[in-house]
């Protein structure tokens, strides 16, 4: 439907519709050429003039002339206008003055999410074809070398810390060098392909990092045959910590640490999976559930309700086989956990993965500036951009305010202000000084899932900004309320807030904000008794 | 209580019935659930009734209607399958069963219906409304208020009786007018069943009409329930517990008016994306799409709505034709392809 291959001759048909075209002007007023070539790179590719393409053919492939208006959508709810086979967006203008007809229903991105969702079965189907294509290696035991005398840190997560960009990772990596300081191996394990929750029947390989190097990919009892192979007569101290199982196998992991003569050590909540296989804890990837008894209606309803017994079933297995001290991230993580299922533990710890260090007041602005409502990151729904996106068309016009997006890619066709900003392992603070210098007074940080650990908000606040978000944020609200670092509001109170004014008590120069340093943890290797090199 | 429920459809139905009964097996284990199928399966489905998630099959040839093929022939197959349900219920009073539900095929159960046998203890007839709150604004009350004075104030996607007093003599009336006057023929006063039961307050004791919006949640009451998933796993409408939707038009009509109505009510989506997947889990790809074995003559032709208006309307091609179905010489479909045409 969307081929390219008469690009070239469409190039020459369009350059006559331009002339032509009496509708070309009425829509050319409110067509969004930039977000027209961002949204379908075809396109762009093709470089063919968007509106043009649109006005002959884009309608017709149900591609929209703006973030506004849906064809789609438009075409459904009046079919009439589909039965008479003209534009929809021509139509809708020239009746849009008559204002009974909406431009698309105001559904909420919610709506769309729930129309995108993806079975959980596919999901796994992929991720089974995809670690079925990996072919495991041998010859491990001879790259681990003579573990055996030296102390020896085992870990699990679920992917390969050294070479993908997160928050998890780049805390395991401080945990890596944390452990690398007191003179221990490193092993890391991680399943050599995504998989959406954890593993019972499906086979798959295990990734293996020897000390921040990545080894290969082998079968677990590879893996296990190997520590095995290295068990000293006397082995130096021991630990683990499984930060996440997805892609693992509770009957793998057990045997691991069995060869690794190992039964004690951490596990943490860097999210919910050990309560459910939709481990954000968000029903149907659009609102936050606290994981309610399994079989309640809300869990009846949702596309992880019935994988959601498989990620109890199986952690409460591994918390009967080992002696597990939880770890959180934060208190609020804790205490719902706590709260929603008995897992035997050996003991319980909150360990944050940053604490603020103050480094003195915040300049202040110059007088008169609108307030400055900054989103940080990725512009994914899970984490809050079509609260923000949709904040700011409401508010385009109004003077009292100016948006702002930092982060790695603009999303064109919007009125924010986009600040490029790529945060990583060599440079962690980007974001953070990125906040500061463009001196936002807000950063809205609305997640729809429980955050366990929010470094935007640490970011934001140690920047000088004050943190907005919603009541089901998880830390990001418990910070917030806990530092007076901003305000928790519902998405109606949000919109009032800005309506009325009342968000610019949060401007710099009322709260005359402090700046502060951010102390980040070892994570594990904080918890270890430090110990000596080998 | 001995509960019986029952639902009515063909087997383009079956993929919809098989989640209502999978819902109503998940809560209420002990009722008996019967299939009333007015339908044959079709060539390549092996129908194994022991594997489905209901007890019993009751097929409508066997409820015993007089001259059951030039009945059912003068019905289409929403006003047959609606039809059935009269004498069905009937029969059921003298089953053993101290209740009976009927539920339509496009519903589905997400909370316990308790609360039904607890009505029951006190009341005889149990309906429920297509509104219980009024709609003031224009297009809504063109969409459901005037729509609900057409086709009945109840929408018997549902109805519950005790088998016994009011109970029993509501079957044997329903029983005697669907048998007789269950057709979609608006300008005359009739919508299949519908329409019938707005004499029902009337002309029955011990009638509840439910005005709880927990029950019956469908697209024609949308504009004045609000649906809101709990913290604590609960699934309410307008704060009370959510019992039983009605998936009306599962395609891209009940996907519009779900959607004019829901707007940013978003549960309202999530329950509908969960009843799709359960459709699709339970749909069977040997089921040809549209199939109704009573919807074409002997010879496959299609049976065409004012050929079977017709012969409801004709008493002398209904005597002289007993089995319309037939093709051939001699036969209804003959005489109209001859005389008819």
């Amino acid at each position: 439907m969307r081929s390219l291959v008469p690009a070239a001759l469409k190039l020459r048909l369009l350059s006559g519709f331009k002339r032509f075209d009496p509708d070309r002007a009425v829509v050319a007023a409110e067509f969004d050429a930039a977000w027209y070539l961002q949204a379908y790179p075809d396109i762009a590719k093709a470089r063919v003039d968007p509106l043009a393409h649109f006005m002959a053919f884009g309608w017709k492939e149900g591609r929209d002339p703006n973030p506004r208006f849906s064809v789609r959508e438009y075409l459904n709810e009046y079919p009439e206008v589909a039965r008479a086979g003209v534009n929809p967006f021509v139509h809708f203008l020239k009746s849009g003055g008559e204002g009974s007809r909406a431009p698309r229903p105001d559904l909420g991105f919610r709506y769309d999410v729930i129309a995108r969702l993806v079975p959980v079965e596919d999901r796994l189907a992929q991720a089974a074809r995809a670690s079925d294509a990996v072919r495991p290696g041998a010859g491990l035991a001879g790259a681990l070398g003579p573990i055996g005398r030296r102390q020896l840190h085992v870990t699990f997560s679920h992917d390969d810390y050294t070479a993908n960009v997160g928050g998890v990772q780049l805390a395991l990596q401080r945990e890596a060098a944390g452990v690398a300081a007191q003179g221990r191996d490193h092993l890391h394990l991680h399943p050599a392909t995504p998989w959406p929750m954890l593993r019972t029947d499906e086979p798959a390989a295990l990734g293996v990092v020897w000390n921040g190097q990545a080894l290969g990919v082998f079968a677990a009892e590879a893996v296990a045959e190997a520590l095995r192979a290295a068990a000293p007569a006397r082995p130096g101290e021991r630990s683990f910590a499984i930060h996440s199982l997805l892609g693992h196998s509770v009957d793998e992991v057990l045997a691991i640490l069995a060869a690794a003569g190992l039964s004690e050590g951490f596990f943490w909540l860097h999210d919910f999976a050990s309560l459910c296989a939709g481990y954000h804890l968000l029903r149907n990837d659009v609102e936050d559930c606290a994981a309610p008894p399994p079989d309640s209606a809300a869990c009846g309803i949702c596309l992880y309700g019935p994988w959601r017994g498989r990620h109890l079933s199986e952690h409460e297995r591994l918390f009967r086989r080992l002696k597990l001290t939880v770890v959180a991230p934060s208190q609020p993580t804790l205490d719902l956990w706590r709260a929603s299922w008995d897992f035997p533990v050996a003991g319980t710890l909150v360990h944050p993965h940053a604490r603020l260090r103050s480094r003195g007041a915040a300049p202040a602005p110059p007088a008169g500036r609108p307030f400055r409502l900054a989103y940080a990151g990725l512009p994914a729904a899970h984490k809050g951009w079509p609260v923000f996106r949709d904040l700011a068309l409401r508010l385009a016009d109004d003077p009292r305010y100016e948006f702002l997006h930092l982060g790695l890619r603009s999303t064109p066709g919007l009125p924010v202000r986009f600040v490029e900003v790529a945060a990583g392992p060599e440079n962690p603070r980007a974001m953070q000084q990125a906040l500061e210098a463009a001196e936002a007074d807000a950063v809205l940080v609305w997640p729809l899932c429980r955050e366990t650990f929010s470094f935007v908000a640490y970011e934001a606040v140690a920047a000088g900004c004050a943190v907005i978000t919603g009541p089901d944020s998880g830390n990001v609200a418990a910070f917030v309320r806990d530092g007076g670092h901003g305000a928790v509001l519902d998405e109606a109170a949000l919109a009032e807030a800005f309506e009325s004014g009342e968000v610019l008590k949060l401007g710099r120069a009322t709260r005359r904000p402090a700046l502060y340093d951010l102390d980040f943890g070892a994570l594990t290797a904080d918890l270890l008794p430090e110990g000596t090199p080998a | 209580m001995k509960v019986l429920v029952y639902s009515s459809f063909t087997f383009s139905y079956l993929n919809r019935a098989r989640v209502l009964y999978q819902t109503l097996r998940r809560f209420h284990p002990d009722w008996e659930l019967v299939a009333l199928i007015t339908d044959r399966p079709p060539e390549g489905f092996a129908f194994d009734p022991a594997a489905e998630p209901f007890d019993r099959v009751v097929w409508a040839e066997d409820l015993g209607i007089p001259d059951f093929q030039g009945w059912l022939f003068k019905h289409d197959v929403v006003e047959v399958c609606t039809a059935v349900k009269g004498p069905f219920i009937h029969q059921a009073c003298s089953s053993g069963a101290d209740a009976v539900i009927y539920l339509d095929p496009d519903t589905a159960l997400l909370g316990s219906l308790d609360p039904l046998v607890e009505w029951l203890q006190d009341h005889d007839i149990l309906l429920t409304p297509h509104l219980i709150d009024p709609n003031d604004d224009l297009t809504a009350i063109l969409d459901n208020d005037l729509s609900a004075s057409r086709t009945g104030i109840f929408n018997l996607g549902f109805v519950a009786i005790r088998t016994t007093g009011e109970g029993a003599r509501f079957a044997k009336w329903w029983n005697d007018r669907l048998l007789s006057f269950c057709y979609d023929d608006m300008p005359n006063g009739l919508f299949v069943d519908q329409r019938w039961c707005d004499h029902v307050p009337a002309l029955f004791d011990k009638v509840k009409v439910i005005r709880d919006p927990g029950y019956n949640v469908a697209s024609w009451n949308l504009s004045t329930r609000t649906v809101a998933v709990e913290k604590d796993g609960r699934i309410t409408v307008n704060g009370a517990p959510l019992r039983f939707w009605h998936f009306t038009k599962l395609g891209p009509l009940g996907d519009t008016m779900t959607k004019r109505y829901a707007g940013r009510n978003f549960p309202v989506y999530e329950i509908w994306a969960w009843y799709k997947r359960l459709v699709a889990e339970a749909t069977d790809a040997a089921i040809p799409e549209r199939w109704w074995a009573y919807g074409a003559y002997d010879d496959g032709a299609p049976i065409e709505k004012a050929e079977r208006v017709l012969y409801r309307q004709r008493g002398d091609l209904q005597a002289a034709y007993p089995n319309p179905f037939a093709a051939g010489p001699g036969s209804f479909r003959e005489w109209l392809q001859t005389e008819g045409a």
